[in-house]
């Protein structure tokens, strides 16, 4: 209760700043919104309709009475319900997203530990260089040759190049293997080379030497006295990525791949100016954060039973 | 380990729950069409390159919108199939509207036995009678005050009686006397004054038949729920990937006539068109349209050969897939036996326009200044090369013309003298020297537009064109807006001084583009350059009532020549579209006027008959 508590004065934050940007510097949709050879009178109404009339500080205000009662009103392009929008597209993109994040770390964790366990050696050597190979090329490049290395009839036509027509397991794994290969493809890269630094220093530390001295097995060794102990830094990686990939992460896949996910829809929000539905999306993910630290905290608590919640 | 297999297992599990919540609510077309279709489902997917922004009739202003509108709903006019130029013909009106000698009252009559498809907005879920008082309600919505319409400019001060209407508070149940029904299936509409294109107004999405009881039922929210008479019914709409419809089985019977729609065995047998000769549209028991912008994706879409069936050219793969662009474009042997190919010249044009308001290049209280002015515009107009922008940027496919009529209406002048498109960079230099222009006196040019790739690319073209004519380089300065929304405020409020402007004909009458340089309709009107000749508007009010004649294409050739005197605009080109289908369809597409149009027509051969 405390945390959440604590976790008002970020929303807040967050949301005051987010929409001190949106007003300012957004997109206006007043001209986008009119027929041809509007009248003054006709410009004004719409300005009206949009809200742009009043104070920042009414504008504000209504803004966390919405985020208070999680009723965002219509998108003001499509005219459907913002709710309607976010629930509809938020499971898609949780879907889209999860394998490849979940494979991406737990990967990452483990090619890290072989690394840092051959740390100077040639298999270490190679997953680094792969690693760094794999972070330089653009998610974009990766999108388009995976697409067509997987999917296109000039390649191995295994998989659909885009659409999300999923009625079932069988139809999920189709639409999702090639998205999900190539945000592996990307992310593995960076999480590999953050673990491994994470866990070099682990290794590095009396316990690991002493359990070595006792002659414990390499996995052993890795994943009790190493993987246990780094189990903090990569929480806070894993955890604190979460809101990020959930909202924005998937933008280019949702729109190379063409699946209804919320990543399209905030990034057309974001382009056309559609303030309900970017009010909506800032809000949840400040949200988000705010669970994501509370959540938090109550592993750090469970891997490290010394922390206190207090 | 024990304890990491079940972490694992609640992962796992964790992932399969996320990916069934991510999986769309089941949707079987065969199931939707039960008791109606005989063997599997014939599903058509086609492609556009956006995404509408609502599917309500009232804000169906892009292309994107109009084509699924008019496909979901019905219009009391459509254009032929297949006849070029454009022919405008009844849909749910029965015959052409009889039209009174001075122009002034329009009866048209509806189609009986025609219904709406079966949508939970009517009492027991089914669609009733479309009626006369449809269009009535439909066109008042346009004017209700609530209401944020972009299609009310059609009939703005033109019929008599509806801007009172909305000016009294818009009460539905107020009659309003240029707009009545004779009868249930009976229309007349009295006008304030001639309005030609009126019949056109009524082929576009802005004047679909919308019933009463879906703006109830659904709200803002029918700008998602569509429901009409249309060919199609809106299955499953996810507004910026996709709309998935199924063939209205409600739709009338209209066996097609082909020799009617404008059939030429020359020009469309290669496309099967024959085939679909006495069947009656939709033709396909579904349709579904993608909306894709990545043009990768697209194209890798439509060679699979199990997706999309259609697609337009994009730029970067028209030389690979063309054996011969110029005089006409050719497939290369090996894409002509998987695909069907057409190509048309757009129903519209780009331009780069002058703020006129702006007194550094555009009108200036000082007569000397203003006079200079013009012949720095002119100067400017000589130094472009639209050879090269056609070449970088259209393929050097796309045809360029003089002044702002374009090659698709039936008013363009193909023997105006195309001058004023030539780059002349002799005739350039001399218009600043005439000027009195010198690199030190120049005013610098400020070219604005949307910070993409392709316009700072265009930008730099136009820097370096200008820099054969002596402007020193820091005089051509580039202005960024982050989006279309604030690129378009800025050139609807006069702030840019040049810029790139593109028009798509609303219908086939240059008075569609005429009206982009009629001085009342400057910013924030479409008339963007703000050009205003009193004897141009005087011209334009004057043809505004005219029916189409000789006189009045004569009328409409002198207001083109008084824009290319004047040298507000550097125009145009008509892009080139490319489209390329599945040979098991059977299509004739056009993306424009008749856009949407076609899609009742299309076909799916089976494998047997391809």
């Amino acid at each position: 209760m405390r945390k959440i508590l604590t976790g008002i004065p970020l929303i807040l934050g967050v949301t005051l700043i987010s929409f001190v940007l949106m007003v300012h510097f957004g997109p206006d949709k007043t001209y986008d919104l009119l027929g041809k050879n509007p009248t003054q009178e006709q410009i004004t109404e719409v300005r009206h309709q949009l809200g742009y009339d009043q104070s920042f500080v009414v504008r504000y205000t209504k803004y966390l009475k919405e985020l208070a009662t999680m009723d965002f009103g219509y998108s003001d392009s499509s005219g459907e319900k913002v709710s309607s929008i976010l629930v509809r597209t938020i499971p898609v993109s949780l879907a889209l997203i999860l394998p490849g994040f979940v494979l991406g770390n737990l990967l990452g964790v483990i090619l890290a530990l072989i690394a840092a366990y051959h740390r100077g050696h040639w298999i270490d050597k190679i997953i680094m260089g792969v690693s760094v190979m794999g972070m330089s090329v653009s998610f974009l490049i990766v999108i388009i040759a995976f697409q067509i290395i997987f999917s296109s009839s000039k390649g191995l036509d295994l998989f659909p190049v885009r659409g999300w027509d999923v009625y079932s397991f069988t139809d999920y794994i189709r639409y999702v293997t090639v998205p999900t290969l190539a945000s592996i493809f990307v992310s593995l890269g960076y999480n590999t080379r953050f673990y491994r630094a994470v866990i070099v220093e682990e290794m590095g530390r009396d316990h690991v030497r002493t359990a070595k001295a006792f002659g414990a097995h390499p996995i052993e060794l890795l994943f009790k006295s190493v993987l246990k102990n780094s189990m903090i830094p990569i929480i806070t990686r894993i955890m604190f990525s979460i809101p990020l990939v959930v909202i924005s992460g998937s933008l280019l896949l949702e729109s190379y791949f063409g699946i209804p996910g919320v990543g399209k829809v905030t990034y057309d929000a974001i382009i056309s100016g559609d303030q309900p539905i970017l009010k909506a999306v800032i809000g949840l993910t400040a949200i988000m954060f705010v669970f994501t630290l509370i959540i938090n905290d109550i592993l750090y608590k469970v891997v490290d039973p010394r922390i206190s919640l207090k | 380990m024990l304890q990491n297999s079940k972490w694992l297992n609640g992962l796992l599990q964790l992932i399969v729950v996320m990916s069934l919540a991510g999986c769309n609510a089941a949707i079987d077309i065969d199931k939707a069409l039960e008791g109606y279709l005989k063997g599997p489902a014939k599903i058509y997917r086609h492609s556009l390159g956006g995404a509408p922004s609502s599917l309500d009739p009232l804000n169906s202003a892009t292309l994107y919108a109009n084509y699924i509108v008019i496909n979901i709903y019905d219009t009391l006019f459509r254009y032929k199939y297949l006849a070029r130029p454009y022919e405008i013909v009844p849909n749910l009106a029965v015959a052409m509207p009889e039209v009174s000698e001075d122009g002034l009252t329009y009866i048209i009559k509806i189609k009986k036995g025609v219904f709406y498809a079966d949508s939970p907005a009517f009492p027991n879920g089914i669609g009733r009678e479309v009626i006369a008082e449809d269009l009535i309600y439909s066109i008042k919505r346009h004017f209700d005050v609530v209401n944020r319409s972009q299609g009310s400019w059609l009939w703005d001060g033109k019929i008599v009686g509806l801007n009172e209407w909305k000016e009294a508070g818009s009460n539905y149940s107020d009659v309003i006397a240029g707009l009545k029904t004779l009868d249930s299936h009976t229309i007349k509409i009295t006008l304030i004054a001639p309005y030609p294109q009126l019949i056109h107004t009524f082929a576009q999405g802005f004047s679909a038949f919308v019933p009463h009881e879906a703006v109830k039922h659904y709200g803002r929210e029918l700008s998602v729920h569509p429901v009409g008479s249309g060919p199609f019914k809106m299955l499953r709409y996810e507004s910026s990937n996709y709309a998935l419809m199924i063939r209205n089985i409600k739709y009338r019977e209209e066996p097609i006539d082909l020799e009617f729609e404008g059939y030429d065995p020359i020009l469309h047998k290669k496309y099967g068109i024959d085939k679909i000769a006495g069947k009656s549209p939709p033709l396909v028991d579904a349709l579904k349209i993608d909306f894709i912008k990545e043009s990768a994706s697209k194209w890798a879409s439509f060679n699979k050969g199990n997706e999309i069936n259609f697609t337009g050219v994009p730029v970067e793969q028209v030389e690979k897939i063309l054996s011969q662009k110029q005089p006409k474009p050719i497939l290369t042997p090996e894409m002509a036996e998987k695909y069907h190919m057409f190509n048309t010249t757009e129903t519209g044009f780009v331009h780069t326009d002058f703020n006129m308001r702006d007194p550094l290049i555009g009108y200036n209280d000082d007569p000397v200044r203003d006079k200079r002015n013009k012949l720095l515009r002119c100067a400017i107009r000589s130094a472009f090369d639209w050879k090269e922008r056609n070449d970088v940027f259209y393929s050097g496919i796309a045809v360029t013309f003089p002044g702002i009529i374009p090659p698709v209406v039936p008013e363009y002048d193909p023997e105006l003298s195309n001058s004023s498109t030539l780059r002349n960079l002799d005739e350039a230099k001399r218009l600043m020297l005439e000027g009195g222009w010198t690199t030190d006196n120049v005013p610098s040019l400020v070219y604005g537009g949307v910070a993409s790739v392709a316009t700072r690319q265009m930008y730099e073209q136009f820097r370096g064109w200008m820099k054969d004519i002596g402007y020193p380089e820091e005089k051509v300065i580039f202005d960024s807006y982050a989006s279309f929304g604030d690129f378009n405020k800025a050139v609807k409020q006069a702030k840019i001084m040049i810029f790139g402007m593109g028009w798509g004909l609303d219908y086939p009458d240059a008075q569609n583009t005429l009206q982009l340089f009629y001085g009342p309709f400057g910013a924030p009107g479409s008339n963007s350059s703000n050009y205003n000749n009193p004897e141009y508007n005087r011209l334009y009010e004057q043809t505004s009532t005219m029916q189409p004649s000789t006189e009045r294409t004569q009328l409409y050739r002198e207001m083109n020549n008084m824009v290319i005197d004047d040298c507000v605009t550097i125009s145009g080109l008509s892009r080139e579209n490319i489209f390329l289908w599945h040979k098991n369809v059977v299509s004739f597409t056009d993306a424009q006027i008749v856009g949407g149009f076609h899609l009742k027509f299309v076909d799916m051969l089976d494998e047997e008959t391809k």
